[in-house]
């Protein structure tokens, strides 16, 4: 199976390499012959990399601990659901995971435009496959999942080595949701290549028209959600499995994944403005190019080690490969835009300060410096260790202090945009619209404060929540009142079809509702509060208006992991409301310890309960309870957000014509090739 | 008349962003405001080498215990000795830093290099905003320069008269 695989890889790299040699070959001759062979070259590395990745899977379920990668990352008792995930957890197989993943976004895009777009096409593939050509070398040469076991005997020869068991799967990855997570987050650092490749291949080919932008935008869409799922499931199964309580810790690693989801957002953005007014070329080749640069860069942190993080895998001489490439792909895109700057010259120009175009300016500006803070605060350990000698640490609290105005300031803004009109926008209207919903705001925030609300960013996070809530709502009123006058349709059902008429406007605010709910979420993490305390059967723990009552503790044991269990019972007054089972596994292949947190979630609050352990110094169990206020807005944000990404990909419902029943019977002629008759209801 | 808005509009948008980014640099360098040993526990890190936590929250994923290890129970008494002999919490934080270096720190120091660690989030959004208010503001002056004359009222009334004569034709 070994051998199938590693031969499967080495066709994939070919196939790749020939996509990429005769690509440039064809775009140069013009054959059509080339181009077309060069193009089933490239779309042949999925069904191959398919191949290759079939074997690793199957050496898995096969427990084959002759294989270095399998005998590292699985053991026999570890359950065949997490057989699959196994496959990312280590460096060689999830940069086969990569690969492969990358070969399905080829695949598709080579496929469906295989009859559209024959200027432009030839150049995709090629840079798809030049892409494609750099993971597979990194397969077959740098980081193999299929080498051997292997020992050096005593006269110097290596001899392969069949281990019994293996070391088994890291507990921290045993979750279920460990295996949805990593392939999201794969599924949009790979879907920055397709974007990257439309993006230049256009520069480079000279495309005319904003054909090309509109598939960018389609393909980051896709990218931009797969990323923004991946980080919030990073985030729940860090909450879950992790059991410190938060969701976010601003590791190196997190950080690495937000760059390229904040460019993609600020894609999303700035292309209306190239597609309605062709302004913005420049930038938004850019913002790609960028994306994608920082999705490499992004690997480059977790593999390279150039950056501590809880995250990352074990270091390696590989991120020299990634720094080259990166370096490569800096000069490739330099040299492209250079040589093709004048095709990006806009038709249009900004009208007015007070308009959508600007909104989208500052919106983007904001995104960037969001971005620039962020990867700022990541690399400057590594600068400060450079120039000064001694590492320092750039921790959360430097992270809230700087991204946390600029997210409100980009919170206000989602709710300005829609109260602009393209071109420009007179004051009056502009106040006309702002006043209800920022007063509402405002009263909401001092019935906050009335309340106790002491803290200035929840504050301004809670009023600029409700700001641009109603700017979103009273966008689907507005537009659902017209069209209800003009159907005499009630306002629900107008609604529904405002949405479906212009899915990508209305589920584009759906997505800044869904955003909004998950600023609300995170604010809520001013008022968290934990309190940790040594307990026996008996014993109480006070936390808000919960009572924790220990009843009981006891061990399970299965052939995976033992675990020792506490029940407790949480009171509310005197009335008992549930019991919850913290728990703490030692996973016997790894000798790893992990906590199993007890939760009850509910809109207001979440009550985390952690069993610690034994405390070092009396050995007696200690019980750590969290009381964490909105975090199930976050959650909830991440599923309207999902949704809002769904509408906004769908396609446009064009409205119905409702033929007016004549009053008389009208003469009707015979038609030669009679058309088929359109009724509303015929669909 | 548009410039004036313009530029009203565009300075009302620049206090904002200044507001909020001066309100988070003036909470990142408010002096303490002598907390205690809870409050400074999550100022300084776990030392262990083994964990990436405050000493405070240190908790030791894979570890027998999901609490603060030896390193940080040592490091948090320590703390507890330094605020209870009276010391300014700057000074007990300058302690940590002179027996473990600058890495204790949670958030990088406000001075020498890593100053610029604050600074640049700050320096960089502005430059940006500066570049696009040129760049704005060259566009205006194209767009003003490619307009043309002003159209009197009367000629305007005689091209709707045209425009309505060759409709009806």
């Amino acid at each position: 199976m070994d051998i199938i695989g590693s031969f499967a890889l080495i066709l994939a790299l070919l196939a790749a390499g020939y996509a990429l040699v005769a690509g440039i070959i064809g775009i140069r001759t013009q054959r059509p012959l080339i181009i077309k062979s060069a193009r089933n070259a490239g779309m042949a590395t999925f069904p191959l990399v398919t191949l290759g990745v079939g074997c690793l899977v199957a050496l898995f379920f096969q427990n084959n601990f002759s294989m270095a990668y399998v005998a590292e990352h699985s053991n026999r008792a570890l359950p065949a659901f997490y057989k699959f995930a196994a496959l990312w957890s280590g460096q060689e197989g999830s940069l086969l995971f990569w690969s492969w993943l990358l070969s399905i976004y080829a695949f598709i895009a080579l496929f469906v435009n295989r009859k559209k777009h024959p200027e432009l096409m030839p150049y995709v593939g090629a840079i798809l496959a030049g892409v494609q050509l750099f993971f597979l070398v990194l397969n077959n040469f740098v980081a193999s999942p299929f080498a051997l076991v292997g020992t050096v005997g005593a006269s110097g020869a290596t001899h392969v080595v069949t281990l019994a068991d293996g070391s088994g799967l890291t507990p921290l990855l045993q979750y279920g949701e460990m295996v949805i997570h990593p392939p999201m987050l794969y599924l949009g650092y790979t879907g920055c290549t397709v974007p990257f490749a439309f993006a230049l291949a256009a520069l480079l080919g000279r495309y005319p028209g904003e054909k090309w932008i509109h598939i960018a935008r389609r393909w980051t869409m896709v990218g931009w959600a797969f990323l923004g799922v991946g980080i919030l499931l990073g985030g729940h199964w860090a909450y879950r499995v992790l059991g410190w309580g938060g969701y976010w810790a601003w590791d190196p690693v997190e950080n690495a994944s937000l760059l390229p989801w904040i460019t993609e957002t600020a894609f999303l953005h700035s292309v209306m403005m190239q597609e309605k007014r062709g302004m913005m070329r420049v930038w938004n080749v850019w913002l790609v190019f960028i994306t994608f640069m920082l999705s490499i860069l992004g690997t480059l942190l977790t593999r390279s080690g150039v950056v501590s993080s809880i995250h990352a895998f074990a270091q390696s001489s590989i991120g020299s490969w990634f720094v080259t490439f990166l370096a490569i792909i800096c000069v490739v895109c330099v040299v492209a835009y250079w040589k093709n700057r004048d095709y990006l010259r806009s038709d249009n120009q900004l009208d007015s300060v007070i308009s959508r175009e600007s909104s989208f300016l500052f919106n983007n500006l904001i995104l960037l410096a969001a971005c620039f803070a962020v990867l700022w605060g990541t690399l400057f350990p590594v600068f400060s260790e450079w120039i000064e000698g001694s590492k320092i640490t750039v921790g959360p609290p430097f992270f809230n202090k700087v991204n946390v105005p600029i997210a409100l300031f980009l919170l206000f803004l989602t709710g300005v945009g829609p109260l602009l009109a393209w071109r420009r926008t007179s004051f009056s209207s502009l106040k006309r619209n702002f006043a209800w919903p920022l007063g509402t705001g405002l009263v909401v925030g001092t019935i906050a404060f009335a309340f106790g609300d002491r803290h200035f960013y929840a504050l301004v996070c809670l009023i600029l929540g409700v700001f641009v809530s109603l700017t979103i709502f009273s966008e689907f009123f507005r537009g659902a009142r017209v069209l209800s006058a003009r159907s005499g349709a009630n306002i629900f059902s107008s609604v529904g079809q405002l949405t479906m008429r212009n899915t990508r406007r209305y589920g584009g605010y759906i997505v800044h509702f869904g955003i909004v709910l998950i600023f609300i979420g995170i604010s809520g993490q001013a008022f968290n509060r934990d309190v940790q305390k040594e307990m026996h059967p008996g014993s109480e723990l006070a936390i808000g208006p919960y009572t924790l009552v220990c009843q009981n503790f006891d061990a399970t044991s299965n052939k995976n992991y033992t675990a020792e269990r506490a029940t407790i019972e949480v009171f509310k007054g005197n009335r008992s409301v549930m019991m919850l089972y913290p728990e703490r596994r030692l996973y016997l292949a790894s000798q790893v310890t992990q906590t199993v947190v007890a939760l009850h979630s509910s809109l207001a609050s979440d009550l985390y309960v952690v069993y610690a352990g034994r405390s070092p110094q009396d050995n007696n169990p200690v019980i750590h309870a969290y009381l964490n206020p909105l975090v199930r807005w976050i959650w909830l944000g991440g599923l309207v957000l999902v949704l809002g990404t769904i509408l906004a990909l769908l396609p446009n419902r064009q409205p119905q014509i409702v033929l007016q029943a004549a009053r008389e019977p009208a003469q009707i002629k015979p038609l030669a090739a009679p058309a088929p008759a359109h009724h509303a209801g015929d669909d | 008349m548009i410039t004036n808005s313009i530029r009203r509009s565009s300075v009302a948008l620049f206090v904002f962003a200044f507001a909020i980014l001066s309100a988070s640099s003036i909470s990142a360098q408010a002096p303490e405001s002598g907390a205690g040993a809870k409050k400074l526990g999550n100022k300084i890190m776990c030392m262990c080498g083994g964990c990436n936590d405050t000493a405070l929250k240190c908790n030791h994923m894979g570890g027998a215990f999901s609490g603060p290890c030896e390193t940080a129970r040592a490091e948090l008494k320590e703390l507890n000795e330094r605020v209870g002999q009276g010391k300014s919490d700057d000074l007990v934080l300058q302690s940590f830093v002179q027996e473990y270096g600058p890495t204790v720190l949670i958030s990088p120091p406000t001075n020498g290099f890593d100053l610029w660690a604050w600074l640049m989030p700050v320096i960089v959004p502005l430059l940006g905003i500066a570049l696009v208010w040129m760049v704005v503001a060259r566009w205006r002056r194209k767009m003003a320069a490619a307009d043309g004359p002003p159209v009197s009222p009367e000629l305007l009334a005689r091209a709707r008269d045209g425009m309505g004569r060759d409709a009806d034709d």
